[in-house]
């Protein structure tokens, strides 16, 4: 009795020990109620995308291919509705390409037999070789169109040698790219060459749809009117790079069957690395509060 | 019962504990003066932070008439008494008086003082050893991913500059990609394969760049880039595809040269992700496209002998860039730290 006594005194105390301690917090409320309530979080930032369009001429370089690379030169267009939502349109028209080390070994290596015809050309209008280039067939990129919502979560500055200090932000688009691209045309079904016809290793052009695109990069504002930007950019979709009848028949589709057709097409992620510079309209940036 | 009673007395305290805090409640300054800052600048304390990376506080700019009227006292002098007499009206030659005098001309000068954009980095890294446990991928061979554990360890020399070592672990998780398989079974060519055991590098790390970002308005982070780079080994090996019937293998120790460029995003002041792309770069020695056409009953040391390992190995050495992404953690020890002054 005595002992439940005393724990009954003592939970009263801790009680009101706890009811006393919680007055102490009014004074956090001093910041909540006083001069700073309501206050944003950052006096007097530029805000050097909120109301404002934007071009950006930009070079981008493809990353990790197989068999040719492309330089594409472009622009963004954005309109910033927000300082973190702008809604705008990545555009690119492939200027440049060459082949890569594994295209210049098929084409120099790879022999040209019953076994590969119908995958690596063994005739064409190339007398000086013997035969076509297989860099004549591998795909190629045209353009890429893609419009695109870009959110800026995040907003700040760095400082670089400790001199040089510039506004930053690094913004996320996401959106749909629309591809134009130059692939082995299909061959071996009905009405088309057969595939080991040099006719059939002909490019022909067709337009792709990415599952979606991704792109995530950092823009520096040394100034109001203009800013650098990198980027790196994915466009995921299927195509034939190199022209190759791989799939199509035995066992789940995983062997060829003489034809080039859609199951021949391989999923590649499409990446890219883009340097730009922007320019921003009007050319002065607003200031918040 | 006893216990009861240091019971009642702690609950006591407990009950004491928040009236001492009303204590903190903001009073109103008698006589109106303005209260003393609590860490007031030593005298004599450098005009301008002699390193720019060190926690020192930014000198206060020449603003206004706020700096120019009221110059602190020197060390060791004593500040006239505000409504008391002034000794130096008494006494305009007194040493004092004179050092006064000296002051006040000097503060009217005008200061080009420098703001940082950063004032107080929230790191502090001199002199604290990181640990940097990561997984790298492979990022540019379509053939053969090398994927794999890795451990760096640094030692902060200054803010900026620091010395350490890395290692890499790969054997056993190097794996043959279907893009080679297909493109070895359309076009009949088989491309040489190697893997990678482990490798170590020395490395020299800078650290050029630091901010901070507002993330969604809402919390701040600050992040560093660094480049770094360094020599060192890498332990390599063909993996035997042109004549895998006669050739097998040793792994060949090869000097290397990295170079890396990484991001450091800190959660707290010791815990940090780190984002790294490194280029180990190097020549390795590949298998040869050739194979012997002797017989295997020839002498060991002929050419003509496929099991003859002099004649696996290409003739020469192929220039050779791999590329990893390493993501990890970074954890600086001690896990604490002081700055030098105060903010």
């Amino acid at each position: 009795m005595k002992r439940r006594f005393v724990r009954a005194v003592l939970a009263s105390i801790a009680a009101a020990a706890v009811s006393a301690s919680a007055s102490s917090a009014q004074a956090q409320e001093i910041e909540l109620t006083g001069p700073l309530k309501g206050a944003p979080a950052v006096r007097h930032m530029r805000l050097y995308r909120e109301g404002r369009f934007s071009i950006a001429p930009a070079i981008s370089f493809s990353l990790l291919d197989q068999y040719r690379r492309t330089i594409l030169v472009g622009a963004t267009l954005n309109y910033n509705i927000t300082d973190w939502l702008s809604i705008g349109v990545w555009g690119a028209y492939g200027l440049l390409n060459s082949t890569t080390d594994l295209t210049d070994q098929i084409d120099s290596h790879a022999p040209r037999d019953a076994l590969t015809a119908t995958n690596v050309n063994h005739t064409g209008a190339y007398p000086m070789y013997g035969h076509a280039p297989f860099a004549d067939q591998t795909a190629l990129m045209d353009w890429v169109v893609a419009p695109q919502l870009t959110f800026v979560p995040f907003r700040g500055k760095l400082a670089i040698f400790n001199k040089i200090f510039v506004d930053t932000d690094l913004f996320i688009s996401a959106g749909e790219a629309i591809a134009g691209i130059e692939e082995r045309g299909n061959c071996g079904d009905t009405g088309q060459p057969v595939c080991s016809d040099p006719n059939s290793f002909k490019r022909v052009s067709s337009t792709k749809f990415s599952y979606g695109t991704y792109a995530v990069g950092l823009t520096f504002y040394p100034a109001d009117v203009w800013s650098l930007g990198v980027e790196y950019r994915a466009f995921p979709f299927a195509w034939n790079l190199a022209g190759f009848d791989s799939r199509g028949s035995g066992p789940n589709g995983n062997f060829p069957d003489n034809k080039v057709n859609s199951q021949d097409d391989t999923f590649h992620f499409n990446q890219v690395i883009t340097i730009m510079v922007g320019f921003s309209f009007p050319t002065k940036a607003k200031v918040s509060e | 019962m006893k216990q009861a009673r240091r019971w009642l007395l702690l609950a006591a305290a407990l009950v004491l504990v928040p009236q001492a805090a009303y204590a903190q409640k903001k009073k109103p300054p008698k006589g109106g003066g303005t209260p003393a800052p609590t860490t007031a600048p030593a005298a004599g304390a450098p005009a301008a932070p002699a390193d720019a990376d060190a926690d020192q506080p930014t000198p206060a700019p020449a603003q206004g008439g706020d700096q120019t009227g009221a110059a602190p006292p020197a060390a060791g002098e004593t500040p006239p008494a505000t409504g008391g007499v002034d000794i130096c009206q008494i006494t305009p030659d007194a040493p004092e008086c004179a050092t006064a005098k000296t002051l006040g001309e000097e503060a009217k000068k005008t200061i080009h003082a420098e703001i940082y954009a950063v004032e107080q980095q929230y790191v502090i890294k001199a002199q604290r050893i990181e640990i940097q446990p990561y997984f790298e991928f492979t990022m540019n061979d379509q053939f053969v991913s090398h994927n794999g554990p890795g451990l760096a360890l640094n030692y902060y020399i200054t803010q900026v500059l620091a010395i350490g070592l890395n290692g890499n672990f790969y054997e056993g998780l190097n794996q043959d990609s279907d893009f080679n398989f297909q493109n070895r079974r359309s076009a009949r060519i088989a491309v040489p394969l190697n893997e990678y055991q482990a490798g170590g590098n020395l490395n020299f790390t800078y650290v050029p760049m630091y901010g901070k970002f507002a993330g969604f308005g809402d919390f701040i982070f600050n992040y560093d880039a660094y480049i770094d780079g360094g020599p060192g080994l890498i332990r390599t090996r063909p993996i035997p595809v042109i004549d895998p019937d006669n050739r097998k293998f040793d792994w060949n120790n090869l000097i290397d040269f990295d170079v890396g460029i990484g991001l450091r995003v800190f959660f707290s002041r010791w815990l940090a992700a780190v984002l790294e792309v490194r280029d180990i770069i190097y020549f390795d020695k590949i298998e040869n496209l050739q194979v012997a056409q002797g017989s295997t009953s020839l002498p060991i040391t002929s050419t003509q002998n496929p099991l003859n390992p002099n004649t696996w190995y290409d003739s020469s050495t192929h220039f050779t860039n791999n590329v990893q992404l390493q993501v990890g953690l970074s954890i600086f020890l001690p896990t604490s730290f002081e700055y030098r002054l105060p903010k």
